[in-house]
């Protein structure tokens, strides 16, 4: 007679792993939520949200938000674009794949580098290139400088890093679409965009969300690039707000359940969608 | 035929422009790295393409604490890396072996801990480590990194165990060998290519993390650390040679390794 039934010794190796997730991701979130709600005497109060919204919140928050849809959306367009081309055979390919891991093998921090240098306002290789083309300076962070643009060099710098991964990603979808549906629909006489949306979406969509929620957690965090680029705090991301709070540990657990918070909707709107997708699909 | 003709035209002008694109950034830090910095960065528009050469600011990168960083980084990573497939080969395994639903349910959850931000934990746990005396050390920022790497890690390893044959298993079973040893012996070196997959991407990942390292690793930095206080301290000329030291090796192996960093591995689990 066997110690233990033989269906439950898999969890048994799962263990380990769920211990580790729990004690070093689980519990610390639980207390930082906890904390967020306590003030320094320990009295449970909001009195930390309150001084959150006093330290402009909803400013970073409005950022966060904006840099978050315009960097998927740049991230997914391009990185679509380099999947649709990576999926056909030509001369080339192999060195051109092996060329989109440069980006991906920088790291953050130096691609943060590199960005602050192109989009300087003195000594800024973008306005050097705009030059080239006789078109006027832009003045990308200094002072005065618009959100927009702001947004813009931010959703570049980071994209640079970034698309390859989805690129692969979205690739790895593609690759696993069985030929013969798009033969069928040539024959039908489906054109380009028909089959775009019948076809390589819908079987795309398990690929997409997986990209999405790997992308969309890591853009609101996004700290390092938005330090970097903008040392005066000309746009600060709710990650980038925290760092400068970390002296403050009760407001700063209150910034992170904020942060939190929107991640946690951010990853239910997008299994949401998924739901939504899939269904589309059983038709 | 005509179109297919034009179609790959098309191709071809696409592939050279998002080249470009990407590989210019790499360029210009080559540029500000080696061309004098009257052309590059003090210029009002930086030249767009290398007019002079000077090994100046390359000397000066070697006056950066390199080594103790450098050190610090490749302890942190390998053991990300380490612990990435020492935890990840069991779960994924027993992942595997479990009813679909009670597996989506842990997956699902697992990837929650992946979603919770770094900065959240950061605080707390950097608490947690001052009072275990681990505060500042390699395996306390290692045990952090892990975090953001290991449901990921789990997540390719299913899939690499689920793309082996099924009746592989059992095969070893009636041949004698125990559960560990079928584990050990036969399945993991037949899903090698998923295991350095895993591996390099937790060590990349580790190697480039930055705000666990900031808030966890202040005294004895990790290399992104030290870029970083060099940019803010202004030492931007030597800072760029010195990146540019810290980048290549990894592009390097990057691209030597880039049939392990196939989209395929991070989509893992969802062959099954």
């Amino acid at each position: 007679m066997p110690l233990v039934k033989e269906k439950y010794i898999p969890l048994f190796f799962i263990v380990p792993a769920l211990a580790y997730e729990a004690y070093f991701s689980f519990y610390p979130t639980f207390s930082a939520v906890y904390g967020s709600f306590l003030t320094a005497s320990g009295k449970f109060s909001t009195v930390n949200y309150k001084e959150l919204v006093g330290l402009g919140v909803y400013h970073a928050i409005t950022n966060t938000v904006v840099v978050t849809i315009g960097a998927l959306a740049l991230q997914f367009l391009l990185g679509f674009a380099i999947a649709s081309i990576l999926i056909r055979s030509f001369r080339g390919r192999n060195t051109f794949s092996a060329l989109l891991m440069i980006p991906f093998a920088t790291a953050t921090v130096v691609a943060a580098y590199i960005f602050s240098n192109v989009f300087s306002p003195v000594g800024g290789y973008a306005n050097s290139l705009l030059s080239f083309f006789g078109m006027a300076s832009v003045n990308w962070n200094g002072a005065g400088s618009s959100f927009i643009i702001n947004v813009l060099q931010l959703v570049v710098s980071d994209s640079w890093k970034n698309t390859p991964i989805v690129a692969l990603i979205l690739l790895a979808g593609m690759t696993a679409i069985p030929k013969d549906l798009y033969d069928a629909a040539a024959v039908d006489g489906a054109g380009w965009f028909s089959r775009l949306i019948h076809i390589t979406i819908p079987n795309l969509i398990g690929f997409i969300v997986i990209a999405l929620v790997i992308r969309g957690v890591s853009e609101f965090n996004i700290f390092a690039i938005a330090l970097l680029i903008f040392p005066h705090k000309l746009l600060t991301t709710l990650v980038y707000g925290l760092f400068s709070l970390a002296a403050k540990p009760y407001l700063s657990f209150a910034g992170a359940s904020v942060l939190l918070a929107f991640i946690l909707v951010f990853v239910a709107i997008v299994l949401v969608l998924r739901k939504v997708f899939a269904a589309k699909e059983a038709y | 035929m005509m179109k297919k003709k034009s179609m790959d035209y098309l191709v071809y002008v696409a592939v050279i422009v998002i080249s470009v694109l990407f590989m210019y950034p790499i360029f210009i830090l080559f540029m500000i790295a080696f061309v004098p910095a009257k052309y590059t960065v003090q210029s009002a528009y930086p030249s767009l393409y290398p007019r002079g050469f000077t090994l100046q600011y390359f000397e000066q990168a070697f006056s950066i604490n390199l080594f103790g960083p450098l050190l610090k980084s490749l302890e942190v990573a390998f053991m990300v890396g380490g612990i990435a497939i020492a935890i990840g080969i069991p779960a994924a395994y027993g992942l595997s072996k479990l009813k679909p639903s009670w597996a989506g349910g842990i997956a699902t959850l697992l990837f929650l801990s992946n979603m919770m931000p770094s900065i959240t934990i950061a605080i707390p746990i950097a608490v947690e480590f001052l009072e275990l005396g681990l505060y500042d050390t390699a395996i306390s920022l290692a045990l952090a990194q892990e975090l953001v790497v290991l449901p990921l890690s789990i997540f390719i390893l299913l899939g690499a165990f689920q793309a082996l044959p099924k009746d592989l298993e059992a095969q070893a079973r009636v041949d004698g060998a125990g559960l560990l040893r079928t584990i050990y012996t036969v399945l993991t070196p037949l899903a090698k290519a998923g295991v350095a997959a895993t591996f390099l991407i937790a060590w990349m990942m580790s190697w480039d993390e930055f705000t666990f390292a900031i808030f966890l690793s202040p005294i004895h930095p990790t290399l992104p650390i030290i870029i970083y206080e060099n940019i803010t301290r202004g030492n931007i000329l030597a800072t760029s040679a010195f990146a540019l030291i810290v980048t290549l090796p990894v592009i390097v192996l990057a691209v030597v390794l880039s049939k392990y960093l196939k989209g395929e591995y991070l989509a893992g689990g969802l062959n099954g």
